[in-house]
């Protein structure tokens, strides 16, 4: 252990902690106010696909438009919030104006996004599959503008946080090379450490940079589109940017939370949890498979060079060996005989981490070519994300929510995990377990109803999933708003409290 | 009774293995970590030296998995010499199916959403679209999808399928494209 400790970041003044706090404070509000309302969203299409009420179809599928874009963007944007600042408190200054013109742009997309689909009808799926947008629509142009235009401002503030976070980071620890770690890499021990968070920020954060700017120029193309209707674009090359940059928000999401766990577990498991040169070839290793993972989603466009579609399945695999060997045995190292406390903070770090494994098995499985033919576009596929999102990040931001506001923490482990906890994670997994079941069984994804799909078998397993799933959903929104209610009136009592230092953020 | 699981059976079993054995290692490790008769670089070596084992495992398990796996392929290259080629147009929202190639613009083939094929013949559907992007997804009468692939207008892809059995086929499109998306059936009768 010959490393020198870096002189930490000059501590924040308590007037600059108490404007950070308020910015998490606002974070964490709005993430907890939304969240059930898009459960909400998600539950109507269950109950329509479970024939307990019937919605038109056009009113289903822009419901599903706004739980996808919505859930994709609040848990990314809260991530982003998340990490802005824990950084901004305690690794590398980040400016509170900026943080709240990212959290202003992302009100303002919000709202365009709710009127687009709930008033104008707007339906092309959360990932705008070009033309689709442009052809054949029951919806006004208004709304397909108004959806672009309010995207375009999410991407945009996006790009700005990212940037912001990353640059923060490199005035702090040096260039893009210092801060993948590269230094780790040679012989000789680094003379000085650099934080993990830093490293899995940029490994997060810097491929979404990217994938924003492919967002930003394919959103682009769709308002002139809008505006020149005799326009035409490849539709391949579209769906190569799209799913760059749906994919990789999607992706990140879940590593830019990694990066708090990765600061806030070795408080309760007492083990330091720094940087070696496994971690760092781990995490460079990762950067590369983020950027091109999402090839797997374009396995059943055969047009697709071959060599795209071999490269996706070995981006794909080769994901899962730095994720486990590196991460979720770092989790194990960190845990075993530590004589740890269980509250709710590092329960939620824990099984988040395990959610992320079972997710990321069920993700293994699709990305396999022989598989995902028969199993592509079916309800395998919202089975694994969710999976991931529900059961990793959302147990992570509850983790983090809690460590924010709990009033002791170290290795009293914070509150106890209590029922609502346990309600929400049951019931998630039993809203999982349904939608793996219908992949199994072939039971398309996005299918408004089953009954027109001509095979009474899938129509009655279609059915009957979705009415099971619409009980564990129902658990999953009474364990979440009683945390929230929790988490909230912990927030409110947090955010008034003396902040002489960091510190006061444990 | 093996010869007759599906795919998908496989991938299930697949799955449940692997979520038993991590849901088992994470009861074993919350209870390990509730003790610390340890000192923790006693115990991060323990930790370490399983990791060395799960890692070269791991390493195997996916080479051999990449290998085995990548013969299975959908594409043209691991297809065979047709016996029968049928054209397939998706549009919004109706799939038109007619024997034979075509130089015909999407727009103006004409062709029917039921059809009739052999049996045991490798049948090559070639699939395109006159408007959005669908999915061109062959079914059997018990609700297991056989084959799959994507109608993309200005592209062509070459689907190859061999029906074993006689009866109807269902077809569903799986990509999302429109309001009416569900209703876009068609059938195949193998006979």
């Amino acid at each position: 252990m010959s490393n020198k400790t870096r002189e930490p970041m000059k501590p924040l003044d308590a007037e600059e902690f108490r404007k950070q706090r308020r910015l998490m404070v606002t974070w964490g509000v709005t993430l907890l106010v939304l969240f059930p309302l898009l459960i909400g969203l998600g539950l109507f299409m269950r109950l329509n696909q479970g024939e307990l009420v019937h919605l038109q179809p056009n009113t289903f599928y822009a419901i599903m438009t706004l739980h996808g874009l919505g859930m994709a963007g609040l848990l990314f944007s809260f991530a982003l919030g998340g990490l802005h600042f824990l950084v901004g408190t305690r690794f590398a200054r980040t400016s509170v104006k900026v943080g709240y013109f990212v959290f202003i742009g992302v009100v303002v997309g919000v709202i365009g996004l709710v009127v687009a689909t709930l008033i104008g009808g707007f339906a092309a799926g959360w990932y705008l599959l070009y033309p689709l947008p442009f052809k054949g629509t029951s919806w006004p142009e208004w709304s397909s503008g108004l959806t672009f235009i309010s995207l375009l401002i999410l991407g945009v503030v996006w790009l700005v946080g990212c940037v912001h976070i990353v640059r923060a980071l490199s005035l702090e620890y040096g260039g893009f090379f210092q801060l993948m770690g590269w230094r780790y890499l040679g012989n000789k021990e680094p003379e000085e450490e650099l934080p993990p968070i830093a490293l899995i920020s940029v490994v997060s954060l810097v491929p979404g940079i990217l994938a924003f700017l492919a967002g930003a120029v394919f959103l682009i193309m769709f308002l002139f589109q809008l505006f020149e209707p005799s326009l035409e674009f490849n539709p391949l090359m579209m769906k190569n940017i799209l799913f760059f940059f749906g994919h990789t928000l999607v992706n990140i999401t879940i590593y830019c939370a990694v990066g708090w766990v990765y600061t806030l577990f070795p408080e309760f498991t007492g083990r330091a949890w720094k940087l070696t040169k496994v971690t760092v070839i781990a995490w460079n290793a990762t950067f590369l498979f983020i950027l091109f993972a999402y090839f797997h989603h374009l396995y059943m466009d055969f047009a697709q060079p071959i060599s795209i579609q071999y490269a996706g399945q070995l981006a794909s695999y080769m994901s899962a060996v730095p994720a486990t060997a590196v991460t979720i045995f770092g989790v194990i190292a960190q845990l075993y005989h530590s004589k740890i406390k269980w509250g709710v903070i590092p329960l939620s770090f824990f099984l988040g981490a395990v959610g992320w494994a079972i997710g990321g098995i069920a993700a293994v499985v699709d990305s396999t070519i022989a598989v995902n033919k028969v199993l592509h576009n079916t309800l395998w596929v919202p089975a694994h994300f969710h999976t991931y999102m529900l059961m990793g990040v959302v147990l992570f931001i509850l983790g983090f929510l809690y460590y924010l506001t709990a009033p002791q923490s170290g290795k009293e482990g914070g509150p106890k995990a209590g029922w609502a906890f346990w309600t929400f994670v049951t019931g998630s997994y039993g809203f999982l377990l349904m939608f793996y079941l219908g992949g199994m069984n072939s039971i398309p994804r996005r299918f408004a109803e089953y009954s027109t799909m001509g095979i009474s078998s899938s129509h009655e397993i279609g059915a009957l999933l979705a009415r099971l799933a619409v009980f564990f959903v129902v658990l999953v929104l009474l364990g979440i708003i009683t945390m929230g209610i929790s988490i909230f009136i912990r927030l409110m009592r947090w955010v008034v409290t003396d902040a002489t230092s960091t510190e006061s953020s444990a | 009774m093996i010869a007759a699981m599906t795919t998908q059976v496989y991938a299930a079993l697949v799955t449940i293995v692997v979520v038993y054995f991590i849901l088992l290692g994470a009861i074993f490790l919350m209870r390990a970590a509730m003790v610390g008769t340890e000192d923790k670089y006693a115990a991060k070596g323990k930790v370490y030296k399983v990791r060395g084992f799960y890692f070269w495992g791991l390493c195997v398990v996916l080479t051999v998995g990449l290998f085995w796996t990548l013969r299975f392929l959908p594409y043209e290259e691991f297809q065979q010499k047709p016996g029968e080629i049928v054209t397939v147009v998706g549009m919004q929202w109706a799939w038109k199916m007619g024997i034979g190639s075509t130089d015909v613009k999407p727009k103006d083939f004409t062709g029917a959403n039921q059809i009739t094929l052999p049996v045991d013949t490798p049948i090559t559907f070639q699939v395109t679209s006159e408007d959005v992007n669908h999915n061109f997804s062959i079914y059997n009468d018990r609700g297991v999808l056989l084959a799959q692939t994507q109608a993309m207008p200005g592209y062509r892809n070459d689907l190859q399928y061999r029906f074993r059995e006689k009866g109807d086929y269902p077809i569903l499109c799986l990509e999302y494209c429109g309001a009416p998306h569900t209703i876009m059936t068609g059938k195949i009768h193998v006979e």
